[in-house]
């Protein structure tokens, strides 16, 4: 690594990990998380980064080359299709096969006659989650997989055999990303390691929406105890997924946990009952948590405020980041705020006067690291992106 | 919260040492040897099912 590329990778992460620990750092962090906005950029569609991790690697380097951004997520796109395939996930519409190559991957979840569990198998859940997982989640949700009382097939064990070797061939890939953002871009990685709430696993993967609403006025005592035996699996992957310096947080991906999807009083009683104590102990072993709350969580700062100060960085999606920075912007770093659909049909002069009021009203006292509202796709306007980093970059100096 | 505490089987395991101990013969030699490696490799299985799961 050339002594400028090494002194910009130190520069960058003093910098982002500074305003992580809600500090202020010597100017405005820029952590945008690039997904198929990185694919177009660097002349690939969504077939291309979704089928071909490698490709997606690639877009991303590129994006880490040439824009001046202080952290990337290694890939983005996060579902590699060639893995889902593998295994004969049922859920996902893979682009180039499912829908147009130019359309990013999307989850399709089933209606609620056809969810992933059925209501009476909750107690099958809460005994053994992970047999649960592996006897009745697995082949239902796949096309290949076959459950204990049906006979071993061809098309079963190699999509076992194929979709674990190739999790691993993926997983390890991450740290030789890393390696060559870090050698190549000298570029910080910006996250490390998964969490998501027991009741948003329930939500999305197991019981669906639906599914798990009803089950809120049916069974609540039974969505209670399953929210409590996942917690301790949902923790053990965070903490086996993170990096050991803990320098970078953990990411909890906050679904539909919120006010209208979920009354207060389910929030109250429920989502953060169970997500907290996860959090705590997250906490207690060194790491921060990156809190990135999808849609609008502003009804629900208070719970957050009672996390100790500098344990998360709260990212805002749809939210007044106003309101937000007034409610927790002392306890926590905050990130995002840059609406989206100003990105993808906004003009350069609207988005930097946009990012003009975010830093002016949040990032006066540092804690704060600019990025957009959700995940950036390839509906982004390649001079938007440019115009958010630019002006970021002159205007974000303390 | 302790990750090991709250369910009959604890995170990291599919099928705990304890279960396997019991179909194996006597050991002969060094049985942390063996309970190292199985826990190793259960720790693969489980991070599959479970990033099936969470990942993707």
């Amino acid at each position: 690594m050339s002594t400028t590329l090494e002194q910009k990778y130190a520069e960058r992460l003093k910098r982002y990990t500074t305003a992580m620990r809600n500090g202020k750092p010597d100017r405005v962090p820029i952590r945008p998380f690039a997904a198929e906005f990185a694919a177009k950029y660097s002349g690939y569609n969504c077939q291309q980064v979704t089928h071909d991790y490698e490709l997606a690697f690639d877009a991303v380097r590129k994006c880490a080359t040439d824009f001046d951004w202080d952290a990337v997520v290694g890939n983005m796109v996060y579902v590699w299709t060639g893995l889902t395939q593998a295994i004969g996930l049922k859920y996902y519409a893979v682009p180039g096969i499912d829908v147009p190559a130019e359309t990013g991957f999307q989850y399709r979840e089933p209606s609620e006659d056809n969810a992933h569990m059925r209501a009476e198998e909750y107690d099958e859940l809460i005994a053994d989650p992970t047999g649960f997982l592996f006897n009745v989640w697995l082949p239902r949700v796949s096309a290949d997989i076959v459950g204990p009382n049906q006979p071993a097939s061809y098309r079963s064990n190699l999509a076992l055999l194929k979709g674990g070797m190739a999790m691993l061939k993926y997983f390890y890939a991450f740290p030789q990303q890393g390696a060559r953002l870090q050698q190549e871009c000298g570029m910080p990685s910006a996250i490390a390691g998964i969490l998501k709430a027991p009741f948003d696993i329930l939500a999305d993967k197991l019981r669906g929406y639906i599914g798990l609403t009803v089950d809120m006025f049916e069974r609540p005592e039974k969505v209670r105890k399953a929210c409590e035996a996942l917690a301790p699996h949902l923790l053990h992957v965070a903490l086996t997924s993170a990096e050991p310096t803990k320098t970078l947080p953990i990411a909890i991906w906050m679904h539909r946990g919120c006010v209208p999807f979920v009354s207060f009083e389910t929030f109250e009683n429920l989502y953060w009952p169970t997500l907290k104590p996860i959090i705590l102990e997250i906490v207690k072993r060194g790491y921060q948590v990156l809190f990135y709350a999808e849609g609008n969580w502003n009804m629900h700062l208070k719970s957050f405020a009672e996390l100790p100060d500098g344990s998360i960085i709260y990212h805002v999606d749809k939210a007044d980041i106003f309101e937000v920075h007034k409610a927790i912007g002392h306890k926590f770093c905050l990130s995002g705020g840059i609406p989206n659909y100003l990105l993808g049909f906004g003009t350069p002069d609207q988005v930097r006067l946009c990012c003009r009021k975010v830093i002016d009203g949040v990032a006066r006292d540092g804690g704060y690291i600019m990025d957009a509202s959700a995940i950036i796709q390839n509906d982004a306007k390649v001079e938007n992106v440019k115009a958010m980093t630019d002006f970021t970059r002159e205007y974000g100096v303390y | 919260m302790d990750e090991s505490k709250g369910e009959a089987i604890k995170p990291g395991v599919c099928i705990p040492w304890e279960q396997k101990l019991k179909e194996l013969p006597d050991i002969q030699g060094d049985p942390q040897i063996v309970r190292r490696v199985w826990e190793d490799n259960e720790a693969l299985a489980y991070t599959f099912i479970w990033h099936c799961l969470v990942s993707f």
